[in-house]
């Protein structure tokens, strides 16, 4: 009805496509120029032999190790307990109450709530650890978690699962015989989600990992406020390449498992 | 089976409320009794003082009011675009090179996007070169400030490279889960107009749909933090970067102003968490 057709759509779409691939092309495009400054408007010079420098004098490798270690982890701890959880929450009586107990790590701005969490974590001793900075990542990527799945668990899956205790299965079985077959693209879904949250993570880990926690983002930022975009670029490169290479594997999954959002 | 201890699932939300709850609810406490002076270096026995001296001050206020502009602004500006955007473009935001490069911008950490509006709206800047090579400008000092500017337009924008997108696609996934085009097309033949396609049946349904999500975001932009770090003015500040520098700053006075802007959002977030936990409940959706 309201589609836009001929020459209208072709302008929009070109115009949508620059706007959504803009970052992408870019970020890296910053990263291969040399001196690609005010007034010219197309790179002069071009210089790929950067990223080697960068890659081994700039402990760019041991933030990338860190990053991916940090995302890989919390992805594997939130993704579970958000799914188990969120079974609790889904069949309690008090669904929409204890759901608001997840809500408040999701929402809460990361900075904020790691101002006030910091006094706790210095009495557990966390700050300026890996260990610390993973347990506050946690907190966001398992609220996430647990209110992705609540709406899987629904009346289906419950029937499912008392079909198994009526034909004589026990709960083991009704989970890696029924349930986890059936949760597969949305686990993959949710991990996928958590470990971009846990990726692209900069004030929790800044205050939190006290400076010692060098991740990527953190380094991004310290590049632009040092001035050097080229190096910024760079860090920003590998920032976005992972999510770029996972959000399109989301993408397909998503058309298959196609879920109504919130 | 009803017994909960023995239910994966029980156990599994006790450790989520171990690990994400109680720590806010410990590091919430522990923040109010900082700024009624009971606990921490400052401590003094119970105090309004502290309160008194932040409420009293505008900074806090300006901030606050700030971040509700960019935060309001920001998501009318993406629904005035990705309405039409969604509408208009239905089709192509389901297949092909868009369907794909629409996703890209909702995996953009926000700390690049900063750098991509950095990199294009300083003075020096890409957007500024087509300006001085048409003569327009002669140095980047002539060029409109974009970046740390009174209105926060470069940090409206970075927010905007986001939730365009994901209002597009939001927005398009509602049209057809409540099936505005047949709605539409039955007004058409009952004897409507294109009009009353959109103003009574289109709009009020999408909305209606959009509201909740809109009111998270509006709290996820209301908090940001890195965006204006990098791209916002020096005063007032986002809520984010006050409380941080408040709480980074070497003189202790300034803990408890750190402290207490942190609680003011919290009550603030509460408010509107609530408000949209009534509208989700009402619509029967609750989840992401």
């Amino acid at each position: 009805m309201f589609e836009a057709r001929g020459t209208r759509r072709f302008l929009a779409v070109a115009a949508a496509l620059a706007f959504c691939l803009g970052p992408y092309l870019l970020v890296p495009l910053l990263s291969l120029t040399n001196n690609w400054r005010f007034p010219h408007l197309l790179p002069t010079d071009w210089q790929a032999q950067h990223w080697s420098h960068f890659l081994t004098g700039s402990a760019m490798v041991d933030s990338i190790g860190i990053s991916l270690l940090i995302s890989l982890l919390v992805c594997a701890v939130a993704t579970p307990l958000g799914f188990l959880a969120a079974r609790y929450v889904a069949y309690h009586p008090r669904r929409e109450q204890l759901l608001i107990t997840a809500y408040a790590p999701y929402v809460f701005s990361p900075v904020i709530l790691a101002t006030v969490l910091l006094y706790l974590y210095l009495k557990l001793d966390l700050v300026g650890s890996m260990l610390g900075v993973l347990a506050a990542q946690i907190m966001f990527a398992a609220g996430f978690a647990l209110i992705f799945f609540v709406p899987f668990w629904n009346d289906h899956k419950r029937r499912l699962e008392e079909l198994v205790y009526t034909l004589g299965g026990n709960r083991r079985q009704a989970f890696t015989q029924v349930l986890l077959p059936l949760f597969r693209e949305p686990l993959l879904i949710c991990a996928f989600q958590t470990f971009l949250i846990s990726w692209t993570q900069y004030g929790t880990t800044l205050l939190i990992g006290a400076g010692k926690v060098q991740t990527l983002p953190l380094k991004v930022y310290d590049f632009v406020a040092e001035a050097n975009p080229q190096y910024a670029a760079m860090a920003a490169t590998l920032l976005i390449l992972p999510p770029a290479l996972l959000i399109w594997f989301n993408r397909k999954l998503a058309l298959i498992s196609s879920q109504e959002p919130l | 089976m009803n017994n909960p201890r023995r239910d994966p699932s029980f156990w599994a939300f006790a450790l989520f409320v171990l690990v994400a709850v109680l720590p806010i609810a410990v590091g919430l406490v522990y923040a109010a009794a900082y700024s009624f002076g009971t606990v921490g270096l400052l401590r003094q026995g119970f105090t309004f003082d502290f309160w008194t001296a932040t409420l009293t001050r505008s900074e806090i206020w300006f901030s606050l009011l700030n971040s509700a502009y960019v935060a309001t602004l920001t998501l009318a500006l993406t629904w005035m675009v990705a309405l039409p955007v969604s509408l208009s473009l239905r089709r192509p935001l389901e297949q092909g090179a868009l369907g794909t490069a629409v996703y890209l911008p909702l995996a953009l950490p926000m700390t690049v996007a900063a750098f991509v509006v950095f990199q294009m709206f300083t003075g020096s800047g890409l957007l500024a070169r087509p300006f001085a090579a048409l003569g327009l400008i002669d140095s980047p000092q002539a060029f409109m400030p974009l970046i740390h500017d009174p209105a926060s337009i470069g940090v409206i924008v970075a927010f905007l490279l986001i939730t365009i997108p994901y209002f597009s696609l939001l927005l398009r996934w509602f049209y057809r889960a409540e099936a505005v085009e047949e709605l539409c097309r039955l007004t058409l033949t009952l004897g409507g107009t294109r009009r009353d396609c959109w103003r009574r049946v289109a709009w009020p349904i999408l909305w209606q749909r959009g509201q909740v999500h809109t009111m998270l975001w509006w709290i996820s932009v209301f908090g940001a933090y890195e965006i204006p770090l990098l791209l916002g003015k020096q005063s007032p500040q986002m809520v984010s970067v006050l409380t941080m520098r408040k709480f980074q700053m070497f003189d202790l006075q300034q803990k408890p102003v750190a402290f207490i802007a942190a609680l003011i959002y919290s009550v603030l977030v509460a408010a509107v968490l609530t408000l949209v936990f009534r509208r989700a409940g009402k619509q029967g959706r609750l989840g992401v």
